[in-house]
């Protein structure tokens, strides 16, 4: 009947939508809500670490890694199918150990026989946009484990180290109370009175936040703007105005009587000056910042996580704010990278980059293998010796500290290069947050007062959308110092951090995306065919010894030892990921080793006749072909060379590494993603056999042998 | 102002000067009954004669800290890789001032594990300066004027596994930090082992009609052999002995520790050597961190083995462009500089470097200072050294420091070298092991079974006390004139003195008040490197006045006071006070001009220096007749 189909198809439709929404919830398998409404600061940040560690064991980790100055521990959520990888020291017997049994080695966790990829947020304390970006990443990752089969091949594949804080004490005081700070702490009394960090900013009005006093001064350095007088305009150098000028400072007054307001606060050193690559000026002087390279306990937590974990290929340091990516370098120019790996950067990653957030890609990388029509070009308009040796001026939205311009360092000891050159990483560092492009329908500014336009566009919408709630209207406040003056202004969070909600979940979904498509480029080491031929059998193998003396050899029979074989094991391992196993020349800096494979075996029933035990494979290369990158070496040095200073040993010094004579392993002398091993091996009996291929940052995979 | 009325005036003037003296004067506690000689030592014996293991020298160091407690404070500046506390000994008279308030001088050793002669000689100067504070003059000064921090073992872990275990000469050198020296995903899995259980770890050959090795006539070492067709048994080099730990077919290949210590340090770091990054070591970095917070530490000594050098930090040279020729002529030029030197002083010691003019005092002191290191040691060398990570050079570039890395001990020539050809060759070395050290010190060569390589034999080599370091009876006699040296740096610390102190009439109730400061010792208030780092306050003179007496203003400039004698121009010392760098060897002259109302007064000067101390000098004004 036709009404009974019309009440059976709205049933029918009824009990479907009811499935749909049981079977399907909106979040498959988050188990730790979190929201992006507000910024999580330090304490908000380890809670849900800590929620996230005890809801997903089977694929999370909680690592410290190590403490603040205050004490405040730094913490890597380890993200990885707990249950799958392997590591070589798991399958290698040892014997005959010393017997003084030093225990200096920890066996290695299974994920780090999986390529690694690190994300860091908030190594300057009033930056932590990337902590939100990161605690997204971590919220995407592991709730869609069970739903999306992407994700869940890379956690059970990959291992992500992600470290939402760096600066614990910097993101503490800044978020969790308030006072902005981009450096660490430090318990150092910088004023020499005998008191330590007695002198920084001031709550001078009580009302909880640290803001801005301004006052009339003649000599100061700033206007009201004509426009909206909220906000203050600085003057150029030299500029000169008949407006009312005022001199505008934080919120802070002289704590300890001499004379000088926040000179002794608990601020200590930018951590992102205190890395080993380019500490140094060339005369030997200090150019970094703190006593020595890691000498803050934020950056040498970093060091030391890296020289124990050495499956991280890929590395992302979150920063604010511009809305752009520097790759590396920012402390040498661009002949000090191997164009396989600008190719990569570049063409690949930086590509993908510029698509993401919406900026125009640079003609010459619509055909990177031809670059030399744009090499003229450039070279007719371009004072930047760098993009004509290269072929293109780096875009806005990817770039390198380096000054190329005026050929000079940006500045010493930042962890991007010091990843890159020293462990081997594709290391970036994202400058998150750029208002104009990251508010939704943020009106389009031009011109040259372009700033000023955009910050009272910033105000006019944070009234709108923000309830006014981001900038403090100026209030009448007597200084003890400075006499009369106002305190208003804009919280300093959110100067130079994605503001909530709706701006800074399209950050994070941009970020996501882009470290999701890196990762998507790691390599994938497998063993994809083992194959073996018994080329000799016997029932009563007799251990035999031959003696010679001249010409004359005699053959010792002794004991009998049972069914014997001897087999060849060709072996074919491959890399199916996108890119190698090295950055170009990263197999050779030290703490790095080329790939290797080893054929494993009881010792007391397996001989080697062909090969060494494990055999050097070089680096195995990806599947990808890198986008302008013809197999060219280092280009011939731009600026001098660094000399390196010679040891003088004098003569007769005796050398404590005395050269071996001893077998060297077998190098499989073979190029491009796979190679093909081969073994003989005499066998006794049924003594399993098994193939581990270990590659540092490729994984390490495990297969028996099966001899037939 | 004519002659006459100066005269008059000064014959009026009558001074009188008081002297105030910083030292107390020595009170020798104890008197020496038989001749020959200090006898300190007999208060707290120390046998001289062996090595320690770590738990035996340390106790030391608790019981004589504990003997001696007005001299020594002991603490440890942190824990190795292992656990090992790193104990260090503050020596300083603890009644003439705390530790922080006097320059102090810094001794470490054996930041290479197997290096530990740097340990007997730190305990050694520990224990001279201790028991000699009562009845030696010269170390009573030091130790009232002075701090030492002494630090014996820095690779604390190493030092112990080298003592108390089998080993080699070379291992284990590096901190316990675990490295995959051959590439093969594992780390330090290959380690070397005492495979025949003898106590010693040598070297392995295995018989082999191919090798390149043969035993000697005496049957006691194996030699390269020459003649390829020389008709006797062969044997081909393995390895260090060992089993193959990890089935590789290579022995010994990845041994315990990571990275050199002595390439950790900041200045020079370079990560080929300095791998995993600076100051990565804790053992490394406890003892810098300590040398940090400690900036009246003045000068430093690195103990190492071997080869009798004394390395001091060398200040930063100058390029110097030069053809072939040039060169040529300008080492010609140096060598004949360097010879008439030595025909007064054979140990007079002058080095062809040229440094940046900013650094020319830090190279005279050094200079100075070495010549008489090399006359206080007599067989050692000295050379410049620095960068590259080590530690010396970053007590230096890094902290302003004089710093010296001694190779302590070398070859046993002076004992071994019978044919006087200035070296000791193979044979002469086994008879200097069979006479003087009567037997003890070689591995025989011997057949042992190898599970993995069958018959072996091992030996051949020197045992591991007796190769880079000194055997046990050279001990004493190459730690005592290494103290001595030590000793000579510390007594050579800047010290301002006032020394004169003239005051010479200008006119009625106007007197120049003239004062000469000096420092007569080698080493300036200051290394340059350390005012360039900024981390020395300037040397500086001040004075206090009674009541009636008044500085007059006078502008900034140095003055001729006296006109019959132009040379001596002096500084005028402004109403704040004047700063001023004093180098070694050097004297200042500075002077005011005061007003004397009523007919007696005094001033007072008043001279401080970082590290050069303080001192004062009160002058009192009296008008009248004598």
């Amino acid at each position: 009947m036709k009404s009974n189909s019309t009440l059976f198809l709205r049933l029918a439709i009824m009990l479907i939508s009811l499935g749909l929404i049981i079977h399907t919830p909106l979040h498959s398998a988050q188990k730790v809500p979190i929201s992006f409404d507000e910024y999580h600061g330090y304490i908000s940040t380890v809670k849900y670490l800590k929620a996230v560690a005890q809801a997903y064991p089977n694929i999370t980790k909680l690592l410290e890694i190590g403490k603040s100055t205050m004490g405040r521990p730094i913490y890597v959520l380890v993200i990885s199918n707990m249950k799958t990888g392997t590591t070589i020291d798991a399958h290698v017997e040892l014997r005959n150990m010393r017997k003084e049994g030093v225990k200096n080695v920890n066996p290695m966790m299974p994920y780090q026989g999986k390529p690694g990829q690190w994300i860091c947020g908030a190594t300057h304390g009033n930056e932590f946009t990337g902590t939100e970006v990161c605690l997204y990443t971590i919220d995407k990752l592991v709730s869609g484990y069970d739903s999306e089969s992407e994700i869940k091949r890379l956690i059970d594949g990959k291992t992500f180290y992600i470290c939402p804080i760096v600066n614990s004490d910097g993101v503490h005081n800044s978020v969790d109370k308030g006072i902005p700070q981009r450096q660490n702490s430090m318990l150092k009394d910088d004023d020499k009175d005998g008191r330590v960090n007695e002198d920084g900013w001031d709550d001078l009005d009580g009302d909880g936040r640290i803001l801005q006093f301004r006052y009339k001064d003649p000599k100061g350095q700033y206007i009201v703007d004509e426009e909206d007088p909220r906000l203050m305009t600085r003057l150029r150098r030299d500029e000169k105005t008949d407006k009312q000028r005022y001199a505008v400072i934080m919120e802070d007054k002289d704590n300890d009587g001499d004379g000088k307001r926040g000179e002794d606060s608990e601020r200590g050193i930018d951590i992102n000056r205190n890395f080993p690559e380019g500490w140094f000026q060339p005369d030997g002087f200090a150019g970094g910042q703190g006593d020595y390279a890691t000498s803050s306990p934020e950056a040498r937590a970093i060091a030391e996580f890296l020289t124990n974990h050495t499956n991280v290929l890929m590395a992302q340091n979150y920063h604010t704010s511009g809305g752009f990516t520097y790759r590396p370098l920012g402390t040498a120019p661009h002949p000090n990278l191997h164009p396989k790996d600008v190719a990569v950067f570049d063409f690949i990653m930086g590509k993908k980059y510029l698509e993401l957030i919406g900026e125009e890609v640079p003609e010459a990388w619509q055909s990177p293998d031809d670059l030399e029509k744009s090499k003229e070009e450039i070279k007719k308009t371009s004072k930047n010796k760098y993009a004509i040796q290269r072929g293109y001026e780096l875009p806005r939205g990817w770039r390198v500290s380096y000054n190329e311009e005026q050929d000079r360092r940006y500045n010493y000891g930042m962890a991007t290069d010091w990843m890159y050159m020293q462990y081997g990483i594709y290391s970036l560092t994202t400058e998150l947050w750029n208002p104009r492009k990251d508010i939704p329908d943020f009106p389009e500014q031009e011109g040259d007062d372009d700033y000023i336009k955009v910050q009272r566009e910033l105000l006019k919408y944070q009234d709108e959308k923000y309830g006014g709630k981001l900038f403090v209207t100026w209030k009448k406040f007597k200084h003890p110092e400075l006499g009369e003056g106002e305190i208003g202004g804009w919280l300093p969070n959110y100067r130079n951090n994605a503001w909530p909600g709706d701006p800074l979940r399209k950050v994070c979904e941009t970020h996501w995306q882009f470290e999701l498509f890196r990762a998507g480029l790691l390599p994938d080491i497998l063993i994809t065919d083992i194959k073996t031929k018994v080329l000799y059998t016997t029932n009563s193998a007799k251990e035999a010894k031959a003696i010679q003396r001249g010409d004359q050899i005699t053959i010792e029979k002794g004991q009998s030892k049972g069914k014997y074989k001897v087999v060849e094991v060709t072996v074919k391992v491959e890399n199916q990921g996108k890119l190698a196993t090295h950055v170009a020349r990263g197999a050779q800096l030290p703490g790095n080793r080329e790939d290797v494979i080893w054929l494993i075996g009881d010792l007391d029933k397996t001989t080697y006749l062909l090969n060494t035990p494990f055999q050097k494979m070089g680096v195995l290369e990806g599947t990808m072909k890198i986008p302008g990158y013809k197999g060219q070496g280092m280009p011939p040095a731009a600026s001098e060379p660094r000399r390196q200073r010679r040891f003088f040993f004098p003569p007769g010094y005796p050398m404590p590494w005395m050269g071996r004579q001893q077998r060297e392993p077998t190098k499989v002398d073979q190029k491009g993603p796979s190679r093909t091993v081969t073994w003989v091996v005499a066998v006794e009996g049924d003594t399993p056999l098994k193939i581990v291929t270990t590659s540092q940052k490729g994984g390490t995979k495990m297969k028996q042998v099966s001899i037939d | 102002m004519n002659a006459k009325k100066l005269f008059k005036y000064t014959a009026a003037l009558i001074l009188t000067i008081i002297m105030v003296s910083s030292a107390p004067a020595f009170a020798q506690k104890k008197q020496q009954k038989s001749p020959g000689g200090y006898h300190g030592e007999l208060d707290f014996p120390i046998s001289w004669n062996r090595y320690y293991a770590y738990a035996e020298w340390t106790k030391i160091m608790h019981d004589i800290q504990k003997h001696y407690p007005q001299l020594a404070d002991i603490q440890s500046i942190g824990k190795s890789r292992m656990g090992r506390d790193q104990y260090l000994i503050t020596i300083t008279a603890k009644s003439t001032g705390k530790h922080t308030e006097k320059t102090a001088m810094w001794v470490d050793g054996a930041v290479h594990g197997n290096e530990v002669n740097g340990i007997t000689c730190s305990l050694y100067i520990m224990w001279y300066l201790l028991t000699r504070y009562d009845y030696d003059p010269y170390v009573h000064d030091l130790v009232n004027n002075c701090t030492f921090y002494i630090l014996p073992g820095l690779n604390v872990d190493a030092n112990a596994s080298f003592v108390e275990h089998p080993n080699t000469p070379n291992n284990p050198r590096e901190p316990f930090r675990p490295e995959d020296n051959d590439g093969d995903g594992l780390y330090d899995e290959d380690r070397t082992e005492d495979v025949d259980g003898d106590g010693e770890l040598s070297i392995m050959y295995k018989e082999d009609s191919k090798g390149d090795y043969k035993l000697s006539a005496n049957k006691r070492r194996f030699i390269q052999v020459e003649d390829p067709d020389e008709d006797v048994q062969r044997f081909r080099r393995i390895s260090d002995e060992g089993f193959d730990n990890d089935g590789d077919g290579m022995i010994n290949e990845d041994d315990i520790g990571g990275p050199d210590p002595n390439r950790n340090y900041p200045s020079g770091w370079n990560l080929q050597a300095g791998n995993p990054y600076t100051m990565s070591e804790p053992e490394t970095r406890n003892a810098y961190t300590f040398m940090l917070e400690h900036p009246n530490i003045f000068a430093s000594f690195h103990y190492h083995n071997t080869g009798r050098l004394i390395m001091f930090s060398r200040p930063p040279t100058q390029e110097q462009r030069m053809t072939d020729e040039q060169r040529r002529r300008s080492e010609e030029m140096f060598d004949q500089y360097l010879e008439e030197l030595r025909k007064a002083n054979k140990y007079a010691q002058a080095f062809n470097i040229q440094v940046k003019p900013e650094y020319q005092e830090d190279m005279r002191a050094q200079t100075e200072i070495v010549t008489m290191g090399a006359r206080i040691m007599k067989n050692y060398r000295p050379t410049p050294s620095g960068g590259m990570g080590q530690a010396q050079a970053s007590s230096y570039d890094m902290l302003g420091n004089y710093a010296y890395l001694i190779e302590l001990w070398g070859s046993p020539a002076f004992d071994a070298d019978e044919n006087d050809d200035g070296r000791v060759s193979d044979e002469e070395l086994l008879k200097w092991i069979d006479v003087e050290l009567t037997g003890e010190g070689w591995v025989e060569p011997h057949k042992v079974d190898h599970p993995d390589l069958g018959e072996i034999w091992i030996g051949g080599t020197r045992k591991k006390h007796i190769s880079r370091t000194p055997p046990a009876r050279y001990i004493e006699q190459e730690a005592l004139k290494n103290a001595l040296f030590v000793l000579y740096c510390a007594s050579q610390f800047p010290k301002v003195e006032i020394k004169d102190v003239i005051v010479r009439p200008a006119s009625e109730n106007l007197y120049w008040v003239e004062v000469t400061v000096r420092n007569d010792r080698i080493y300036p208030t200051a290394s340059d490197r350390a005012k360039l780092l900024k981390r020395v306050d300037k040397d500086r003179i001040s004075l206090k006045t009674s009541g009636n007496v008044s500085m007059i203003d006078v502008p900034k400039g140095s003055a001729t006071i006296d006109p019959a004698d132009p040379g001596a121009e002096a500084e005028v010392i402004t109403k704040e006070g004047t700063e001023f760098w004093l180098k070694g060897k050097q004297t200042l002259r500075f002077c005011t001009l005061v007003k004397m109302d009523e007919s007696q007064g005094w001033v007072e000067f008043h001279v401080k220096s970082q590290h050069g101390g303080i001192d004062t000098k009160k002058v009192n004004l009296k008008i009248g007749k004598e």
